[in-house]
């Protein structure tokens, strides 16, 4: 674990949840710059596991929790991906699926905002990347290398 | 049954939030419960198994949440008041015998090693199927 770079990580991710609660709450829908704001996140996750799995399992560093840690490393870096992917997701195919026994004209105007990918996307992405902050603070403090 | 088809998908709008910390907290206590039972189930089996029986909650209220239809309704609405039920039980057995419990679970103190989003999280998915429940 490098200290520099969990401080960059907590950044990059605080940044981005507060991005994605500011576009949920004005309305807009998950676009381009939550794609990169959630990729830079996920580089600087994906470094900063690389880094922790060589030096546990190459390096052989010793960690009295040597297993949750490493689950934890694996949860930290799916977590994102999979958040953004549900985020950007239709609601159409979801809303198509439920309402078969409405009329055509009534399905294709109701709940219009929920259409395509909605507002609350980058609530889930702001979700995802909490999430993945409180596990790479709780990496940071199952880092306790022995010997 | 007019109303049935005016149900509304428990994976829309801010449902979809909704499953996403489901989904978060699954993972999180089904991987923490898995540890814990591989590496030192006899330390504490009764707060372990509650910690996998938690992770298979938020399980299947995620699947509950995310699929449509009466049966993932119904799915829903079980994992989700069972879930009220276990953080409610736990919780305040953890405040009144505290030494009961000698290791942590995800509803230990109502959730507090989890920010209290075990306890909310109940609440908000009861509120949403009802709510999408009526709802067009």
């Amino acid at each position: 674990m490098i200290g520099t770079l969990v401080l960059v990580i907590t950044v990059a991710l605080a940044a981005t949840a507060l991005f994605g609660l500011v576009t949920t709450v004005t309305n807009r829908p998950p676009g381009r710059v939550h794609r990169i704001a959630v990729g830079i996140c996920e580089v600087l996750v994906v470094v900063q596991a690389a880094v922790a799995v060589y030096l546990v399992l190459v390096n052989g560093v010793t960690l009295p929790e040597e297993t949750t840690f490493l689950i934890y490393v694996l949860v930290s870096v799916c977590l994102l991906p999979i958040a953004l992917q549900f985020a950007t997701a239709s609601d159409a195919t979801a809303a198509a699926v439920t309402d078969p026994g409405t009329t055509p004209a009534a399905s294709a105007a109701p709940a219009g905002a929920d259409a395509g990918p909605s507002r609350w996307g980058g609530a889930v992405i702001a979700a995802g990347a909490i999430g993945t902050l409180v596990v790479v603070l709780r990496l940071q403090g199952l880092w306790s290398p022995v010997g | 049954m007019a109303e049935r088809r005016e149900v509304r998908a428990t994976a829309t709008g801010p449902g979809r939030l909704l499953i996403a910390v489901y989904g978060i907290f699954a993972l999180a206590a089904t991987a923490r419960a898995g540890v814990q039972i591989a590496e030192r189930f006899d330390e504490a089996p009764l707060a372990y198994s509650l910690s996998a029986v938690a992770g298979v909650v938020y399980i299947l209220a995620t699947i509950g949440l995310t699929g449509t239809g009466p049966g993932f309704r119904r799915l829903a609405w079980f994992a989700v008041v069972f879930e009220l039920a276990g953080v409610l039980t736990v919780g305040a057995f953890t405040l009144l015998v505290p030494g009961d419990f000698p290791q942590e679970t995800v509803w230990s103190y109502f959730g507090i090693g989890y920010g209290f989003v075990p306890l909310v999280l109940p609440f908000a998915g009861i509120w949403w199927l009802r709510r999408t429940a009526r709802a067009g």
